[in-house]
């Protein structure tokens, strides 16, 4: 098996002495991909958060590529994308103008070329040229998305990537999942619960009482395209 | 490099297309030099340049802080000064884009302020204006310098907007006594000699201040 390109290693979060996270413990290889459930406030965008270096753990580790996600190298970073709850969108900025943003902070002159073939992709096409701010939850959602995989990360974060998304958007968004992990993109999302994405097979954990539990792998090929287990 | 041009690029498409900070430092300026000039003589009449100097250098400190507040708030808009620390930018090279950006907007701020310095003040649009530029550019400098890292701060803070003027300008007050002296002695004609050590005294704190927040700027926007 490859070496994890993310892992977490005992890791530990406190907030004002209250527990968050409990010694959790997770590998994610190239090409694989995990899915966290839980509850609302269980920590799944904590461990997100810890595992894309935005925090410090309380105790224990949180590494990508190897490497402490705190203090990752430039050259790592390049290599990382994360989607929150917040779109990293500038409202003023039109859809097209992010992009080339984005394009230009990681320094990838060919992705120029590829920023209308990604807001085709994306279902905005016809919204290119419209600020944010104009854009509904779903439409930001979907150029979030956009601007995340522009970059070709080999490895993705993920929170609760499936949030304010219509039918067409969740099937959108398992098509970047497959597309992600058909080249070596090692995947981490979280999801209130558990879905299954034809083609696809995650090593699913839940999240309770701060403690990261593996569930059974999801096996592929579900019949639906997507489905949302009750 | 093509990160921190990207940056600046950003701010100032954004800025040009709002015009909110700009517009803002203006009106705060005209606001404070209008009020300093029925404050110091209300009857009208020929003002002196170390007052007008005093003016302009009030009215710069508090558009300094307007502008570098607006260059840091507009990262917290939808998290996108997480972004800018996820991204493979040098969070230094992070620190002088958003710094030069707030220098940008104060320095056109302050290009309007000395014009309505001078007309509200009776000066003259002579070469005297010359030699008070690079003074104010230095003050500007340092100042954006020193309050984009303090504005990193407080935007952390629950009302970290009342803390900035609190931290910031007391430890600009060696810096403000020496651009004072430094614009008052120019705009009097004064050789360049006799206002000299108050230039070195700016440039030094320009030094602290773009090292200090050059090397802080990576701790400061760090989160828990």
């Amino acid at each position: 098996m490859d070496a994890a390109l993310i892992e977490a290693r005992g890791l530990d979060k406190t907030f004002a002495a209250v527990p968050i996270l409990r010694g959790v413990n997770l590998a994610v290889a190239p090409g694989a991909a995990a899915m966290i459930v839980g509850r609302n406030g269980a920590g799944k965008s904590t461990l997100v958060r810890l595992l894309a270096g935005l925090s410090t753990p309380t105790a224990g580790e949180a590494l990508l590529f190897g490497h402490p996600s705190r203090t990752l190298e430039s050259s790592a970073r390049r290599r990382l994308a994360v989607v929150t709850h917040q779109s990293f969108l500038y409202p003023n900025l039109t859809a097209r103008e992010n992009l080339e943003f984005y394009a230009d902070l990681y320094g990838l002159k060919d992705a120029h070329a590829e920023i209308p073939r990604w807001i085709d992709r994306v279902g905005l096409a016809s919204a290119a040229d419209a600020r944010v701010r104009t854009f509904s939850r779903g439409m930001e959602q979907r150029l979030t998305l956009a601007r995340a995989l522009l970059t070709h990360p080999d490895v993705l974060l993920m929170d609760e990537p499936f949030a304010a998304l219509d039918a067409d958007g969740v099937a959108l968004v398992a098509g970047l999942l497959r597309d992600a992990v058909a080249r070596q993109c090692a995947i981490v999302l979280t999801a209130h619960q558990p879905i299954a994405i034809d083609g696809l097979t995650f090593d699913q954990y839940e999240i309770v009482r701060g403690r990261l539990l593996a569930l059974s792998a999801e096996p592929s090929g579900v019949s639906a395209s997507v489905r949302q287990a009750g | 490099m093509t990160g921190f041009v990207a940056v600046l690029r950003k701010d100032l498409r954004l800025e040009a297309r709002s015009g909110e900070s700009t517009i803002a430092l203006i009106a705060l300026s005209l606001l404070i030099l209008v009020v300093m000039v029925f404050a110091l003589d209300p009857a009208g009449g020929v003002r002196d340049a170390p007052t007008a100097a005093a003016a302009l250098w009030i009215a710069l400190i508090f558009a300094g802080m307007t502008g570098a507040t607006r260059v840091i708030l507009a990262e917290r808009d939808n998290g996108c000064l997480r972004a800018l620390v996820l991204s493979p930018l040098d969070r230094g090279a992070l620190y002088v884009a958003k710094l030069l950006a707030a220098f940008i907007f104060m320095a056109i701020a302050e290009v309007a302020a000395v014009v309505l310095m001078v007309l509200f003040f009776n000066l003259d649009f002579d070469s005297r204006l010359l030699r008070l530029a690079p003074i104010i550019a230095l003050g500007a400098l340092g100042f954006s310098a020193l309050s984009t890292l303090l504005a990193a701060i407080s935007g952390r803070i629950r009302a970290g907007d009342l803390l900035l003027p609190l931290l910031a300008v007391p430890m600009f007050v060696p810096a403000l006594i020496a651009g004072v002296k430094a614009s008052g002695a120019a705009l009097t004609g004064a050789p360049v000699s006799a206002f000299a050590p108050w230039l070195k005294i700016l440039i030094a704190f320009d030094v602290i201040f773009l090292a200090t927040g050059y090397l802080l700027f990576d701790h400061v926007i760090a989160e828990d």
